[in-house]
């Protein structure tokens, strides 16, 4: 434990000791806030139309369903912050491995008392820890704001959730793909290429029959994510993200073992 | 081996890109997704060659471990993940807890004679679709629903045959029978789903002639929602002519009375007079400021109804200022008819009547069902509610949770009689039916007035996702102070660390 | 096999130190079709000075690799200790201190943090990471630099951070890798004396392309070819032959 405290401290003061880290938070953050506004700006103005077109809009309920907070506001919010972070996390973590086995420092490291598990543990949580500083710092505003509005945090407890697990998930991808290369450009193409592959997969129904479309839409990162924006936290979704984690972190583990055998 | 994996990327990369554009398999998307499959299958090939050479006994025992810990991940994960989706598990975090289903929505979904099939008819980027899905999966796990989903696109034949005019439309199937719904929210479900059963839960028979409420009207203060809401629970709505009526039909299971502008003529009076005796049902909705004319009657039940005006300034101001005269009530005594009603839940009368009771006879039972907060009193002038003011609290006037519903069961030889008296109409009208907890409060009065108190449950709202505004000035404040600022610290944060860097 | 052994100083006398013993048999490499090492088979006595020579491309670093378990064999077999570090390498790694080429640091750390990530990651912590960190600082002459970035040390002071780290937990078997690549005459210098300060009390493999290094700090030596194992015993047995150089193959250029 003492091994994998220090290196998980060590793997922070390297993230956080890098301008890089305190760029992508910041544009990450400002992005989330200036989406968000632009979309409260234009929601406040759709309702502001319809109130004054009929004259108690909201008690004779001639406002459409879908012009709501939740439709006109955080989903697009989240779309647009679901790709970005596509974007943005494998940027952050290409370097993570590749830096090491390009300096060749994996090799000091290696001779520690690290195993490679507790080596992978400890990057993936330095990594974690980061994605989620990363959606708080985020959500400050948009938390914010809704409290203001006295509509209680609670959903947009749900859509923090499911934003970070996102993040989650492609940070794992992302290490993964770091992995298996010295070459920073190498782990961010990949990571890209498998994010937005499996972003959604239902292209492939066209020529698959209905129970693949199914298999496929239920490895499909987007629906999962979007289950979150609409308040609704499922046990299942969850584990999917969780388990891109362990499959990404078992598989990074066997990066080691793959690298001892062929050099 | 590395730039063949480079060309077997880029190629798969475009070929798939080129299918996903235009949703075929063109040559160009063919040949590159051959070439990049080849090329991967190349650079595997090699890299396996190289670990051959490579390998060892500890290596093959390195690897195989290795890969075994891979897809035993892979494999829980899986299973885990496949648990949870069985187990249904899930929380609705939000604020009006739009995806956990009425009890009403459950009951009708275990009641359903077979399994119902509903279809989502949908644009393919229409945003609406998002929380339909949502709900069909909350109706998908509640009951033997199997969901679908099809793009109108895909479906001229079934756009025709159910009559869909629009996307985000949800058609239920149960055998041969189908309901369409156009707009998919939890209530307008439910009330399909109500019809698909087709229980005959018995006949009300509406009173008219006297100036009372109309089913058939469409207007604010009409009540045909109130009749659409009978039918949906199973109970056909038949109106009695009063002056046309020698007695109450034997098949009519309840008669309603919506709030008569004109008091019934004495033979009406007697009339309904022997239908209770004879262990008749009657749901009463009164005016304040009008005479009924059976306001005798239900005094001979126990149930006095004294012309008033209940004023409430707990409910705060109705919308045109008017304080306390359209009451909202949050407390209800243990009645079967208030069951799943509690502070929470509330329900609004516009302008009511206060209700007296006292014992009848010996073995009936009268309870009050709905009152009004303790801080309520009663005026006689009724001219507030015409003049839309408030009233002054006269001294003396008692303080105290007056009576808005009441409800008494009578034992009688033909049978018990039971009668349910409510001091506003308006609360039932198309106007305020869907409000709060009202429609609950009126549907379960008439459940528990033909004895289907099994019936008797709290219906799914009709509300949809918060729509109210932020305001924008506290928005622009936040947007600088946080959204702004956050960044901008975090940017500074950054450059400092690299001077800081530069230096040391 | 830890423990007080008898090992040979240039001068002639025999001293008793600490120490591992150090064993390959038949140990093979092979990358793809290419052979790096073949059927190496060699011994290495606790507490021993030994230097591992070749030209560029030899199989030294593939060796060094097979003995901390980075690399597994192909075929045959090396042991530290008795201990294989293809089958239990943290067994191997408890033993063991490791100086890599001066490229192979942590730039963005700086020299204290540097060296108390190292000494957890070796297994201490608490007061006993602190007097081992203040320990190798003054060891080493570091205390000046202990603030600094790595990256912004000059090659000298980076080979010195270099091998406190290897030292925090003085461990019995000491892999030193092309110590002085790089470095400057003064700067060697001062290398090659902390590195000969440290003899007699560990086990130390030295792997170097420069003879004057291995004559200065090793007692034995061998000599890679292609990947095999062309010459070994004394050094000034082996490095004294007229056809010393004959031994590296084509390129054999004693680094001054």
């Amino acid at each position: 434990m003492t091994a994998l405290r220090a290196l998980v401290r060590k793997e922070l003061a390297s993230l956080f000791g890098a301008p890089t880290a305190y760029l992508a938070l910041s544009m990450v953050a400002l992005v989330t806030a200036l989406i968000f506004f632009d979309h409260l700006r234009l929601y406040n103005q759709i309702l502001f139309v319809y109130d004054s077109a009929t004259m108690g809009g909201f008690a004779s309920d001639t406002v459409p369903d879908y012009v709501n907070l939740w439709d006109s506001v955080f989903f697009p919010v989240m779309e647009t912050l679901g790709l970005t972070l596509i974007g943005v996390v494998p940027l952050v973590t290409m370097r993570v491995f590749a830096e090491e086995r390009a300096r060749g420092t994996d090799e000091l490291l290696f001779t520690t008392r690290l195993t490679p598990g507790q080596i992978v543990l400890a990057k993936f949580a330095a990594a974690y820890l980061f994605v989620t500083l990363m959606m708080a710092v985020s959500f400050l505003y948009p938390a914010t704001a809704i409290e203001q509005g006295g509509l209680g945090l609670e959903h947009l407890a749900a859509v923090f959730l499911g934003l970070t697990l996102h993040g989650i998930g492609l940070a794992s991808i992302g290490l993964l793909c770091s992995a298996f290369t010295s070459s920073q450009l190498v782990a961010a193409v990949s990571a890209w290429a498998v994010a937005f592959l499996l972003w959604d997969l239902s292209w492939a129904s066209g020529f698959v029959g209905d129970r693949i479309a199914a298999l496929l839409e239920a490895l499909s990162i987007q629906p999962r994510y979007s289950s979150f924006a609409g308040g609704v936290v499922s046990l299942a979704n969850v584990i999917y993200f969780a388990g891109i984690a362990l499959v990404s972190l078992a598989a990074a583990r066997f990066s080691f073992d793959l690298r001892r055998v062929s050099g | 081996m590395r730039e063949l994996a480079l060309v077997g990327v880029i190629a798969l990369a475009f070929g798939l890109g080129s299918y996903h554009a235009t949703r075929e398999l063109t040559a160009f998307a063919v040949l590159n997704l051959a070439a990049g499959t080849l090329a991967f299958a190349a650079a595997a090939g090699l890299a396996l060659r190289r670990l051959r050479f490579a390998a060892g006994s500890h290596s093959r025992r390195v690897l195989l471990r290795g890969l075994l810990g891979v897809a035993g991940a892979l494999a829980l994960a899986l299973a885990l993940e496949r648990a949870a989706a069985w187990s249904g598990l899930r929380g609705d975090l939000t604020f009006e807890r739009s995806f956990e289903l009425a009890p009403a929505t459950r009951k009708a979904l275990a009641e359903l004679p077979g399994e119902l099939t509903a279809t989502l008819y949908h644009d393919r980027f229409d945003p609406r679709a998002r929380n339909t899905r949502l709900l069909l999966a909350s109706l998908a796990e509640a009951g033997r629903v199997k969901v679908r989903e099809r793009q109108l696109s895909d479906s001229p034949e079934a756009l025709d045959r159910f009559g869909i005019a629009g996307s985000n439309t949800v058609v239920l199937e149960l055998g041969s029978r189908f309901e369409t719904v156009d707009r998919p929210l939890e209530a307008t479900l439910y009330e399909a789903l109500y019809r698909l059963r087709s229980r005959s839960n018995g006949v009300i028979g509406v009173l008219r002639g006297e100036g009372e409420g109309d089913v058939s009207s469409e207007a604010e203060l009409g009540f045909s929602g109130l009749a659409a809401a009978l039918a949906t629970e199973g109970y056909q709505v038949r109106s009695l002519v009063t002056a046309s009526l020698a007695e109450i039909p034997a098949d009519v299971d309840a008669v309603l009375l919506l709030g008569p502008r004109r008091a019934l003529l004495p033979e009406s009076v007697a009339m309904l007079e022997g239908y209770l005796e004879r262990g008749g049902r009657l749901l009463a909705l009164l005016e304040p400021g009008a005479q009924s004319g059976i306001e005798a009657l239900l005094d001979g039940w126990g149930i006095q109804a004294p012309d008033g005006v209940i004023v409430d300034p707990a409910s705060g101001a109705s919308g045109d200022g008017a304080l306390g005269i359209d009451p909202i009530a949050y407390n209800y005594e243990s009645h079967p008819l208030s069951r799943g009603l509690n502070p929470d839940r509330m329900t609004f009368f516009a302008g009511a009547r206060p209700l007296v009771l006292h014992n009848a006879g010996p073995a009936d039972s009268v309870r009050r069902v709905v009152l009004a907060s303790p801080h309520s009193w009663v005026t006689q002038d009724l001219s507030v509610l015409s003049r839309r003011r408030g009233a002054l609290m006269p001294d003396g006037a008692a303080q105290d949770y007056h009576t808005i519903a009441a409800a008494g069961r009578y034992p009688r030889a033909a049978g018990d009689a039971r009668i349910v008296v409510i001091g506003d109409s308006d609360f039932a009208s198309n106007r305020y039916l869907r409000s709060l907890y009202n429609l609950d409060l009126a549907m379960n009065a008439v459940h528990w007035v033909v004895e289907r108190e099994s019936e008797i449950t709290l219906r799914p709202k009709l509300r949809t996702p918060k729509q109210f505004p932020l305001p924008i000035q506290n928005t622009l404040r936040t947007f600088h102070g946080v959204g702004l600022l956050v960044p901008e610290l975090l940017l500074l944060g950054g450059g400092l660390v690299w001077l800081r860097r530069r230096q040391a | 096999m830890t423990g007080a052994a008898a090992r040979t100083e240039p001068g002639g006398a025999v001293q008793h130190g600490r120490g591992v013993a150090v064993e390959a048999h038949g140990l093979t490499r092979r990358f793809g079709p290419q052979v790096a090492l073949d059927a190496l088979t060699l011994r290495i006595a606790p507490g021993e000075s030994f230097a591992l020579l070749g030209a560029n491309g030899a199989g030294k670093t593939t060796f060094i690799r097979l003995v901390t378990g980075y690399l597994l064999p192909s075929a045959g077999s090396v042991t530290v200790d008795g201990v294989s570090p293809a089958l239990r390498p943290s067994e191997v790694h408890a033993r063991l201190g490791f100086v890599m080429e001066t490229s192979r640091l942590y730039p963005e750390l700086r020299v204290r943090g540097f060296l108390r990530f190292m000494g957890g990651a070796r297994g201490l912590g608490g007061a006993a990471l602190t007097r081992a960190v203040d320990a190798a600082l003054a060891r080493f002459h570091l205390e000046p630099v202990a603030p600094r970035l790595i990256g912004n040390l000059s090659k000298g002071f980076q080979q010195r951070v270099s091998l406190a780290q290897a030292f925090l937990t003085d461990p019995p078997l000491v892999i030193v890798d092309e110590p002085t690549g790089g470095l400057d005459p003064v700067q060697r210098g001062e290398v090659q004396a902390l590195l000969s300060s440290l003899r007699g009390e560990h086990t130390l493999l030295l792997c170097t392309h420069d003879l004057d290094e291995a004559r200065m700090l090793a007692t034995r030596v061998g000599v890679l070819n292609a990947g095999r194992l062309v010459a070994e015993g004394e050094a000034s047995e082996v490095l004294g032959r007229e056809d010393a150089l004959a031994l590296f193959g084509t390129v054999a250029v004693p680094a001054r």
